[in-house]
């Protein structure tokens, strides 16, 4: 058959060659998207001045190149004199940008990684109760424990950590199934949301209450660079390992039988990935509270442009989670002039019905 | 381990083949009859007083004394439904750990190996595979690599080869950039083979691999085994529902009936009008000249199993 026409010599090799050209154009438009919405985000709010102004400010030379405002960013130092237009800008608009683009990256690769694992299309840190987790631990943190604040990064991840655990165990039967996770996942969902809930009886200042509300929702409002410091170091560590993982999950795709006979140690591997995106989805919820939607949707968005093979798609969600993450804060800012929404409302809104929309139009979902 | 020679058996892998117009005598020993030190090496895997129970499942699936799939032969495995041939495939191939009993690759526990030194010593194609929709052909053929690949391991050109290899040997050089769900299911299926070729193992595991085929990729799917039985020498241990089929593909046939092995040895030694009827409960008519061929004629009445 067809075997003698091509006998002859291999055609051309492509076989690393899953930087397709989609992918590059996917990620440029992310990439300006990204700096298109964080422009817009610098350049509104209740203290006025110009675009022109604005973006001064933004490459104001004095700021960049200046090693103490950059100690002070990053390290916590004090800050030094600048202008005003340039405090606004360097001070409180472009941190919550950034802390957006960190969020946005690792609810994606968290997303994703829980996809893959569970091979299933409707995972996500939220549905496998990691979400939930790490919100009460926050919730309890702010309620009853207000002196550990600081450490609220630590206790969201220890928080989702434990959730996810039980998870495990619930669904650990001589091994896993992605089956048995998901449903899992809805049960410990379903508790860890009442034990939140029942906390709110126990906090007995209205100002709590609202801090708690906007964390359960997911919201930028004044973050700072100290969000930035706190999740910059555990986002990278994540998506490295996300992606060094990239090709574990492709094999894990092929079906746990496949895997194993290939000789993965699946339930170690899976396993490992769950970590990984247990501390991505950490990361996010320690500064911008429980985002929901976003790591069910992102990983799908990019799935429908480049594929599934993981390898891409891991590098589409780290542009592509930034990218809607800042949008939907601009929109959670700026929409309603003067009052701020916590954005988890906006991605909950806007990334609903758009599942809502991709399910209908491909059949294949939802078949577990 | 020591005190395991390899002993050589007084056995030649090609003389034997069912093509041949006589059954060859003498090549074969009657194997299996009592298992023996020489035996034990000739064998590429051994079960030894297998036990097989699935957890979720009460009794005993398989109980078997001894099953030998011998180095360098095409074994297949037949039997009616539901007659454990899977299920002995499974624990063949480390993926069933058994209840009792051992399974040996090359005369060594099985358990003794890591999972990635069995995965580049023998190779399992599953009897139903995911469908993985935008995955192409050449993507899947390299995961067969995984074994021979560190965590960060790229592909190296040794990998390349083996993948170029693969493709060639199961001829879908033509399908390589097709995604998975654009193909038919003999092709498919070819490409899953190509995966597990890939693997570069010197023992195979097939279950079923043609029963979903029609009747070109079935023999495209044979010829592929059979050539690489013949040209490198992989042993292959194959599950085939259809007797006939199974009879003039392999060397060895283990007939299974209710979890036991009936009868074991070549297709021409075994393949009775009698076993027929006992193992799958039809009347036949078996011709051994000019070779071995099966005429089923009707299902023998009221099997209560």
């Amino acid at each position: 058959m067809a075997e003698s026409q091509t006998a002859g010599g291999h055609p051309t090799r492509q076989r690393d060659g899953w930087v397709t050209p989609t992918l590059v154009a996917f990620c440029a438009a992310s990439a300006a998207i990204t700096v298109v919405a964080g422009l817009v985000q610098v350049s509104f709010g209740s203290y006025s001045m110009t675009l022109l102004e604005a973006w001064e400010a933004v490459v104001d030379p004095a700021v960049l190149f200046d090693g103490d405002a950059w100690r002070a960013f990053l390290l916590g130092e004090e800050l030094p004199e600048m202008g005003s237009n340039s405090l606004v800008v360097w001070e409180i608009r472009l941190p919550r940008v950034f802390v957006a683009i960190i969020t946005g990256a690792t609810l994606a690769i968290s997303g994703a990684i829980f996809q893959g694992v569970t091979r299933n299309e409707l995972a996500s840190p939220f549905v496998l109760g990691v979400s939930s987790g790490a919100g009460f631990a926050v919730l309890a943190t702010l309620v009853v424990f207000s002196g550990l604040t600081t450490f609220l990064p630590f206790i969201a991840t220890a928080g989702g950590t434990v959730a996810f655990l039980i998870v495990y165990v619930i669904a650990w039967k001589g091994g896993t199934s992605p089956v048995r996770l998901v449903l899992a996942g809805v049960i410990v969902n379903m508790v860890f949301q009442s034990l939140q809930q029942g906390l709110f009886f126990f906090a007995d200042d209205l100002g709590v209450v609202q801090t708690a509300i906007s964390w359960l929702t997911g919201s930028l409002t004044g973050t700072g660079w100290s969000e930035v410091r706190m999740a910059a170091i555990p986002a990278v560590v994540a998506i490295v390992a996300a992606l060094a993982g990239a090709r574990q999950l492709n094999v894990l795709l092929l079906g746990e039988r496949t895997a194993r006979s290939l000789g993965m140690r699946v339930e170690t591997i899976r396993f490992g990935l769950s970590a990984v995106a247990i501390l991505a989805a950490s990361v996010a919820i320690s500064v911008a509270g429980v985002v929901s939607f976003f790591g069910l949707v992102v990983p799908h968005i990019v799935r429908n442009v480049v594929g599934s093979d993981y390898r891409p798609l891991m590098i589409g969600c780290l542009f592509a989670g930034p990218a809607l993450m800042v949008v939907a804060d601009v929109g959670a800012r700026l929409a309603l002039g003067g009052t701020q929404l916590p954005v988890g409302v906006v991605t909950g809104l806007v990334g609903g019905p758009y599942f809502l929309y991709l399910m209908r139009r491909q059949r294949s979902m939802g078949e577990l | 381990m020591a005190g395991n020679e390899r002993v050589t058996p007084p056995r030649s892998t090609d003389t034997n083949r069912s093509d041949d117009s006589e059954p060859t005598e003498g090549s074969i020993p009657d194997e299996g009859q009592t298992p023996d030190a020489a035996e034990d090496a000739a064998s590429a895997l051994a079960g030894d007083t297998l036990e097989l129970t699935y957890p979720t499942a009460d009794g005993t699936v398989v109980e078997c004394g001894r099953v030998d799939v011998p180095e360098g032969e095409i074994t297949a495995l037949v039997g009616p439904n539901g007659s454990g041939k899977s299920t002995l495939l499974k624990a063949l191939a480390s993926h069933l750990e058994p209840a009792a009993g051992v399974v040996r690759l090359r005369g060594e526990d099985l358990r003794s190996f890591g999972p990635k030194e069995i995965a580049r010593e023998l190779g399992l194609l599953s009897q139903e595979n995911e469908s993985v929709g935008d995955v192409t052909v050449e993507d899947l053929v390299a995961h067969g690599r995984y074994p021979h690949r560190g965590f960060f391991d790229g592909l190296t050109e040794t990998d390349r080869e083996a993948i170029d290899r693969a493709i060639e040997l199961a001829g879908i050089d033509d399908l390589r950039t097709t995604e998975l769900g654009q193909l038919s299911g003999g092709q498919k299926q070819l490409a899953w083979i190509a995966m597990v070729l890939a693997q570069d193992t010197d023992i195979l595991l097939l279950d079923e691999p043609t029963t979903f085929l029609d009747l070109h990729h079935q023999f495209r799917v044979l010829e592929t085994i059979r050539e690489l039985n013949e040209r490198r020498d992989v042993t292959v241990a194959i599950v085939l529902h259809d007797v006939s089929q199974a009879a003039r593909f392999a060397d060895n046939l283990i007939a299974l009936y209710e979890g036991e092995p009936y009868d074991w040895g070549p297709p021409e030694e075994i393949v009775t009008e009698q076993l027929l009827a006992d193992v799958f409960g039809v009347e036949a008519t078996v011709q051994y000249e000019p070779e071995l061929q099966i005429n089923p004629k009707r299902a023998l009445g009221n099997r209560t199993r």
